[in-house]
């Protein structure tokens, strides 16, 4: 396939390098320097000039690619890369990279035209979550203008009244809810009529938004209280973070030197304690018990800077820190000082970028535990041998079909429904399975 | 006409020196167009003493003057299309001042007895605008009938705001108005838009204002005619309507609501509740159909959870004092708690003869106000609200200095600018209070003496809240009539203060205000 990468900086570098082996990579960048480093390291073409040209594009051939990846470091560009490539080639599949959760929320309402939308922050910050302990737990993703969502769940010892410890076909499943499959440690279990939900289980489900509300009430009881997380550097990525702690009700602190960000920031994150201090002096970290924090991440912008305030913070008794690296060559640095994880972004950021590599039909595709599995809104073709087929007839595999969308309204199948052509099908599956997914289908 | 001529020069040569940065000469011709259309608000009394036999003269006459120095006003200055910011604040205060003089020449042209003094008739019209309702009557139901309705008028105009009634009918304030709309919509927040022309929402509260005003005369006459209350006449239901929705307080009747049955009683607190909700958000509420934006207003919350601890109190004092019971202690609990708290100054019954507790509640209820954007007065709920959680922040940061709270109200930030305004206002507020109390009682050792220092300080802190009745011989059935000249005086300068809510009378006396 061939493959339209704008953008040679860090992440376009790194996407680079994971796909010029299989595809035929065309790279687009301003900088003759930095395309003339790629050219010698890696066997692509390059095109100097703005990605988002449509003269450059043209020159790029974008016509014959079958996919373009606009990762620059500015939004907008990025944007206009993508929309001017969908206009000349309609075929092509577009990733962009963005730095603005707005332009995510808009993307999952369906009002941009892009196949894939990545942010460098959400992923980071994702990582961060998962590193932590809580791992995605309440990920939640909504497909089909928000009328499915996919919710995953931390299953506690005592909740889960009615749901938990049963067969699931004695179980109370909310109406308009499938269980899509249940994680026990490295193993997936389908999730058959025979197979149960345990504590220490993950499970996914897939529903009605009303129906995952329901889900998350009866999930919900007896949560244990987390303790609380330092953020160094109120940046995007710190922001980021915090929010998505937030979001799984753990407590957070964030650290920011720069006086009108904090209160920025503050303003923004009305459930944050926000602290306006550089985090290094000694008498702050002590008055406010920093060394009691149960994890401390460092996304300040400087490298070094990370590396004191994360050995300051080990001194003063932070037993977990995690690090936010912004040249690739301080990860080892960093572990080698005794920091316990340092996560790239921008390493993050081309890992999900690279993975967009599937079928034309698929239009989004969201991860689950890593990229363990997928979920995936296909629409199904009318030679497809399970077109017709009742549900209760389907063959019981990795993958489930969570949720059908016909004539723009979702249905929740049961047993007699059947899959008709043109259907939108919303399945939750292995990532080994992906291909035969497509196959199938 | 080279008289005119002159003036004019001779005006203009004094006002227009470099050295002065404020634009007096337009100010002084906005005032003069709106005294001129003030005379227009004499023809309701006239209407009503020629309805009842009286004599319309007084009234005629002093349409007469007032609309013809507006005029002479108007045509000896120029005007200007826009009122800069610095410019409304003088607008504001000069207008406040100097309508009540002429809404007092009625009091005097009548040749009523009680009023004939100029101080006890320029007092009872400033208090009458600014829709506070003391009064130095003491024979109230003496009065003629349209000289009483006039009482009652001045609250109702001045209740919504004069201002407010020229930016929605003044054409020549199309543009100029917002600051106007902002000195004296009371409120320390951003007065949001109703519509997206300042002249539009000016309109759009008189219609909501108007509105209330007609249900609640509908209703209350409804209730003479229908029997279920014997005292009630048209008369008394447009009288009470017009000085509850304006929460001014001024009763035709010497002994307030208090002769009419439970059930008007009941309808009048309600109304004044309502009427003590902002205009803005009432608006949205009720004419837009979107009640919940008020139910989840942080103020509203407070608002309501500060007349309930009130009429608590009350209700506590009453019981324990066995003075009332069951139902009728309830009823004259919330009705003086909501009547003094929203600064109505309606009564139900005597409170200067219940206990101590009751009297200090109700002078603690005094500085607590309506909500912001309403027709209350004193310093409004939300004040209180920013106050408490700006000490919260403050106790939070002694413990944290590096600690970064913004203060929020109903979620969003509030910025710092606002909240040092609003601990301004509250200072010299309290300030004015107790300068205003001390004027008091140093003016009743002048004279006789006989003012005691709580009846001093209910008093300034009743007309400086705009709330009407005070302590003592100035309760809620008695009279400032007592206090000297000079007293009446103090008060009507912290009426006026309290209605335009302090700051645009306050800058008057900076040299930074005046200077280019």
């Amino acid at each position: 396939m061939k493959v339209v990468i704008i953008g040679a900086g860090q992440v376009g570098s790194t996407v680079v390098e994971a796909l010029h082996d299989e595809h035929d990579v065309t790279v687009v960048d301003l900088e003759s320097s930095r395309l003339n480093a790629l050219s010698y390291r890696f066997d692509v073409s390059t095109v100097e000039g703005n990605g988002a040209s449509r003269r450059v594009l043209q020159e790029a051939g974008v016509s014959e690619a079958g996919l373009l990846i606009a990762c620059t470091s500015r939004d907008e560009p990025n944007l206009i890369a993508a929309m001017l490539a969908k206009k000349l080639a309609p075929q092509v599949r577009t990733v962009v990279r963005t730095t603005d959760i707005e332009y995510l929320e808009v993307w999952h309402e369906r009002q941009l035209d892009v196949d894939l939308l990545v942010s460098s922050e959400l992923e980071t910050a994702h990582a961060v979550s998962r590193i932590i302990g809580v791992p995605a737990a309440r990920q939640t993703d909504v497909f089909a203008d928000g009328q499915v969502q996919i919710v995953e769940f931390e299953v506690e010892t005592g909740a889960g009244d009615g749901v938990v410890g049963i067969p699931l076909r004695e179980a109370r499943i909310p109406a308009d809810s499938k269980v899509a499959s249940i994680i026990r440690g490295e193993q997936m279990i389908v999730p058959r009529g025979d197979a149960s939900i345990e504590p220490g289980d993950r499970v996914i489900i897939i529903g009605s938004p009303r129906a995952a509300r329901a889900w998350s009430e009866i999930m919900a009881r007896e949560r244990k209280r987390v303790d609380d997380v330092v953020v160094y550097g109120a940046g995007r990525i710190g922001v980021a973070v915090a929010r998505l702690l937030l979001e799984q009700s753990i407590r957070v602190r964030l650290i920011e030197a720069n006086r009108e960000r904090a209160r920025e920031v503050a303003e923004l994150l009305p459930n944050a304690r926000v602290f306006n201090a550089t985090g290094l002096e000694p008498d702050f970290l002590e008055r406010e018990r920093i060394g009691n924090a149960r994890a401390a991440i460092f996304a300040m912008r400087d490298d070094a800077k990370n590396h004191y305030a994360a050995t300051l913070a080990k001194l003063h008794g932070v037993t977990f820190t995690i690090a936010v690296v912004h040249d690739a060559v301080s990860m080892e640095v960093f572990e080698r000082a005794g920091i316990d994880v340092a996560i790239n972004p921008r390493q993050v950021t081309a890992e999900e970028l690279v993975r967009f590599a599937h079928d034309p039909r698929t239009r989004q595709v969201a991860m689950l535990e890593g990229d363990r599995y997928e979920i995936l809104d296909i629409t199904v073709r009318g030679e497809s041998s399970l077109v017709d087929v009742p549900f209760r007839e389907l063959p019981m595999t990795g993958a489930l079909i969570g949720a059908i969308v016909r004539d723009g309204t979702a249905i929740f199948p049961h047993g007699d429904d059947v899959l008709m052509p043109g259907d939108r099908v919303i399945i939750f599956t292995e990532s080994a399975r992906v291909a035969e997914v497509e196959r199938t289908l | 006409m080279p008289a005119r001529a002159l003036t004019t020069a001779r005006l203009r040569r004094a006002f227009r020196r470099e050295t002065v940065g404020v634009d007096v000469e337009a100010v002084l011709d906005l005032v003069g167009a709106v005294l001129k259309w003030l005379g227009l608000a004499f023809l309701f009394p006239a209407a009503i003493a020629l309805w009842y036999g009286e004599s319309p003269w007084p009234f005629v006459v002093s349409a007469a003057v007032t609309s013809g120095f507006g005029w002479t006003l108007e045509q000896a200055t120029a005007g200007k299309e826009r009122v800069a910011p610095r410019e409304g604040f003088l607008v504001v205060a000069l207008v406040w001042l100097a309508v009540p003089v002429f809404g007092a020449l009625p009091y005097v042209l009548s040749g009523e007895a009680q009023l004939a003094n100029a101080v006890n008739a320029y007092f009872e019209s400033v208090s009458g605008f600014t829709a506070t309702g003391a009064t130095i009557l003491v024979d109230i139901e003496s009065l003629p009938r349209g000289l009483a309705m006039w009482r009652q008028f001045t609250q109702w105009l001045g209740g919504m705001g004069i201002v407010i009634l020229a930016i929605a009918i003044l054409p020549r304030l199309r543009v100029g108005g917002r600051q106007l709309l902002q000195s004296e919509l009371p409120g320390p927040t951003e007065t949001e838009r109703l519509s997206t022309s300042i002249r539009e929402t000016a309109r759009r509260l008189w219609f909501l204002y108007v509105g209330l005003t007609a249900a609640l005369i509908a209703l209350l006459w409804g209730y003479g005619v229908a029997g279920l209350d014997e005292e009630m006449t048209l008369f008394d239901a447009v009288a009470h309507a017009f000085t509850t929705v304006a929460i001014g307080g001024f009763s035709p009747r010497e002994r307030s609501i208090e002769p009419f049955s439970p059930l008007t009683q009941w309808t009048i607190v309600v109304f004044i509740v309502v009427a003590g909700v902002n205009f803005l958000r009432l608006y949205r509420a009720i004419v837009q159909r979107e009640p919940r934006t008020i139910a989840r207003d942080e103020e509203f919350r407070l608002y309501l959870l500060l007349l309930g601890l009130g009429s608590f109190a009350l209700l506590v004092e009453l019981l324990a004092n066995g003075r009332f019971a069951g139902e009728e202690a309830l009823r004259h609990a919330v009705f003086q708690a909501v009547s003094i708290m929203t600064t109505t100054g309606f009564a139900t019954a005597d409170y200067t003869e219940w206990g101590a507790l009751a009297a200090v509640t109700i002078v603690g209820l005094m500085f607590f106000g309506a909500s912001a954007g309403s027709t209350g007065g004193s310093v409004k709920v939300v004040r209180h609200l920013l106050i408490g959680r700006l000490l919260r922040r403050e106790l939070d940061q002694t413990v944290h200095p590096e600690i970064v709270l913004p203060v929020r109200l109903n979620g969003h930030p509030v910025d710092e600018r606002t909240l040092r305004a609003v601990l301004a206002f509250v200072l010299i507020y309290v300030g004015l209070f107790a300068i205003g109390a001390l004027g008091l009682v140093l003016e009743s050792f002048r004279v006789t003496g006989e003012v005691t220092p709580f009846e001093a300080i209910a008093a300034a802190a009743a007309t400086l809240g705009n709330v009407g009745p005070a302590m003592g011989f100035a309760g809620p059935f008695g009279s400032y009539e007592p206090f000297s000249a000079v007293s009446k005086l103090i008060m009507c300068a912290l009426m006026w203060m309290g209605r335009v809510e302090i700051i645009p009378v306050v800058v008057l006396f900076t040299k930074a205000y005046w200077r280019a």
